[in-house]
């Protein structure tokens, strides 16, 4: 009797044993898929690459869809025929599911064709570190147009966009900054779109320089200085009118007489242009006094200004 | 009567085509803008993502939606103000203090001064106004469809589409309106530069609210080249000053203010009223080549110097 008492209870033993060992082995095995579940479901999340500019504008499509009936419909109907879903299918076809840093000029070529339109002469405006200034005043005058003013700088201005191998194909976390890849989605399109609006160019062109800025007014690595001059087709250009604008009140780093002005002028002129320079162009700065109207240089002569 | 025939069925032909060309254009106005929806959109999301995103986020085919409602599938001259209350509910945002500017006869002028919102909210600059600045539109009782071929203007129904929400618009505008604020009014203007009726009078002024105002600033500004037929203390202006004081605010009248005026001066920058009087050195003007012939002169003087010296050295 004892030695089966005995047997039975080192079974039991046994059996509890084996319970807890089965229970730990559960409750491990729960753990483990546990951890791996959660952090599988954070990989799920597209493995998109990583860069240091902000990411595709959100709403990308409505945005540039808008703007371009925006254009044509409302601001420009002389260019009623384009077709604005094109026009947002060949954008997005360009860099949709690409390597943001693999992206050619072919790649914009359809877009650039659908979307481009005649400049009318002596309109075309080109500017450098002068955008807030040169924006306003061609809001202001209609004489003139800058890139931006055209359908394709309208669509593109202040936007970003950029894709990526993996779903959904567009980037919205982060782009590509032009010191980390210069053939990325935004250098690529502006280089090209300018190029283009040079070619386009006829009669006189102007071109807004800043007078105070550091480092002279014109910089050969400028996109006005490294594309559009170059751009420009001395048979239908006939002449370059500078406009060189200092802040008022600002620091008159540069004029007409000045270094880096006297390399664009040769530039220009091996090139067969005639070129005037002015400084402080008069009708630019009636603008720049808007925001500083009691300024030395801003006061009007008029006889019934009030006694400052 | 064979003969009579054929002339006949030309002519009543003739009179059918005509008949129906008046049938398809019902009103005076021009029809609703194309591609309205995406520009709708499009306008809210530039609005969010690029103009103003301190707004925050909104839903904007919500917007559309809430917008489109207001008034399709009614009679097209009777659409309310109170219509576009789901619309305005869902676009509202604060308007900054002191940044509000109110206009009349000035349109362009106020777009271009307010800068895009940077240095003044007009109300095209709120989401509420951007969204539908410069657009028209209108439905059609008993229908889901735009009108595309025509609307009716003012003159044919007050009530329609465009002009209510506009007063609608304004009303809110001029109610969360705060701190100084500031109205553009136009001098040259035929029948004077305080309308009446008009916006301001009739949906602005008798929304703001006074104890939110600091002070009201009211900017006269001639054309450059018009007519100065109203200013500050004349005609309608000094009914605009009075109503306002005898309404308790704070009043000031400034005529030409210089800001708006360089602005006007931007059109027309060598007429007497727009030069100024600059202290800068004179502008350059007229054609420059590069220095490279100057440095070659001296190169030349300085070598032919130099060999005559030596010349005379040896010598």
């Amino acid at each position: 009797m004892p030695l089966q008492q005995g047997s039975a209870r080192m079974r039991q033993r046994t059996v509890l044993l084996v319970g807890i060992v089965v229970l730990l082995a559960a409750l491990v095995l729960a753990v483990v898929l546990a951890s791996l579940l959660t952090h599988g479901r954070h990989e799920v999340s597209p493995k998109m690459l990583k860069w240091k500019d902000r990411g595709t504008t959100k709403n990308l499509q409505e945005v540039v869809l808008g703007r371009c009936y925006n254009y044509i419909t409302a601001q420009h109907p002389e260019l009623g025929d384009k077709d604005c879903l094109k026009i947002w299918e060949s954008l997005k076809d360009a860099f949709i599911y690409k390597n943001p840093c693999n992206i050619t000029p072919e790649d914009y070529q359809p877009l650039m064709e659908l979307a481009s339109h005649p400049i009318p002469c002596n309109k075309s405006l080109f500017w450098s570190r002068t955008g807030d200034l040169v924006h306003r005043y061609t809001k202001s005058n209609q004489n003139f147009l800058t890139l931006e003013d055209t359908l394709l700088g309208y669509m593109a201005d202040r936007i970003s966009w950029c894709g990526d191998p993996s779903a959904p194909g567009i980037n919205y976390e982060s782009c590509p900054k032009r010191n980390e890849c210069e053939s990325n989605p935004g250098s690529v399109f502006w280089k090209m779109a300018s190029k283009m609006f040079a070619e386009a160019a006829c009669g006189v062109v102007q071109v807004m320089l800043n007078g105070s800025a550091e480092a002279g007014a014109f910089r050969s690595s400028s996109i006005f200085g490294s594309v559009e001059i170059f751009n420009l087709d001395p048979d239908k250009v006939s002449e370059v009118h500078i406009w060189l604008m200092q802040d008022i009140g600002g620091p008159q780093s540069e004029s007409c007489s000045g270094h880096s002005i006297q390399r664009l002028v040769s530039i220009l002129e091996e090139r067969n242009f005639k070129i005037i320079c002015e400084d402080n162009y008069r009708p630019v700065q009636l603008l720049q006094c808007v925001h500083n109207p009691d300024h030395a240089d801003c006061r009007l002569c008029t006889n019934s200004t009030a006694i400052p | 009567m064979m003969n009579h025939f054929f002339p006949l069925l030309f002519v009543s032909v003739l009179c059918m085509n005509s008949f129906s060309g008046v049938q398809g254009r019902k009103w005076k106005g021009e029809g609703t803008t194309q591609n309205l929806e995406s520009i709708v959109t499009g306008r809210c999301y530039d609005y969010i993502r690029i103009l103003n995103p301190a707004v925050g986020e909104k839903n904007c085919s919500q917007i559309w939606e809430a917008f489109k409602n207001a008034f399709i599938n009614k009679d097209p001259c009777n659409i309310l103000p109170g219509d576009y209350e789901l619309f305005i509910n869902l676009t509202f945002h604060t308007i900054p203090p002191n940044k509000s500017l109110f206009w009349e006869n000035n349109q362009l002028l106020v777009n271009r001064f307010a800068d895009r919102g940077r240095r003044y909210m007009a109300l095209a600059d709120t989401l509420f106004g951007f969204i539908g600045d410069f657009l028209n539109w209108c439905g059609q009782a008993d229908s889901p469809g735009l009108d595309y071929e025509s609307c009716p203007t003012v003159m044919e129904c007050e009530n329609n589409a465009v002009e209510s929400f506009w007063r609608m618009a304004s009303s809110i505008y001029a109610r969360h309106s705060s701190g100084v604020i500031h109205v553009l009014l136009n001098g040259s203007a035929d029948g004077g530069a305080y309308p009446q009726p008009g916006f301001f009078a009739d949906y602005e002024i008798p929304n703001l609210q006074k104890d939110k105002i600091s002070q009201i600033v009211i900017w006269v500004v001639d054309d450059i080249e018009g007519p100065d037929i109203d200013s500050c203390g004349a005609h309608s202006v000094k009914t605009l000053e009075t109503r306002l004081t005898t309404l308790g605010y704070d009043v000031a009248c400034t005529d030409n203010d210089k800001s708006v005026m360089f602005l006007l001066c931007l059109d027309n920058p060598d007429h007497s009223k727009c030069a100024v009087a600059s202290s800068a050195p004179a502008a350059q003007r007229g054609p420059i080549s590069s220095d490279r012939g100057g440095s070659w002169n001296k190169l030349m003087f300085v070598s032919f110097a130099g060999f005559l010296f030596r010349f005379a050295l040896v010598y």
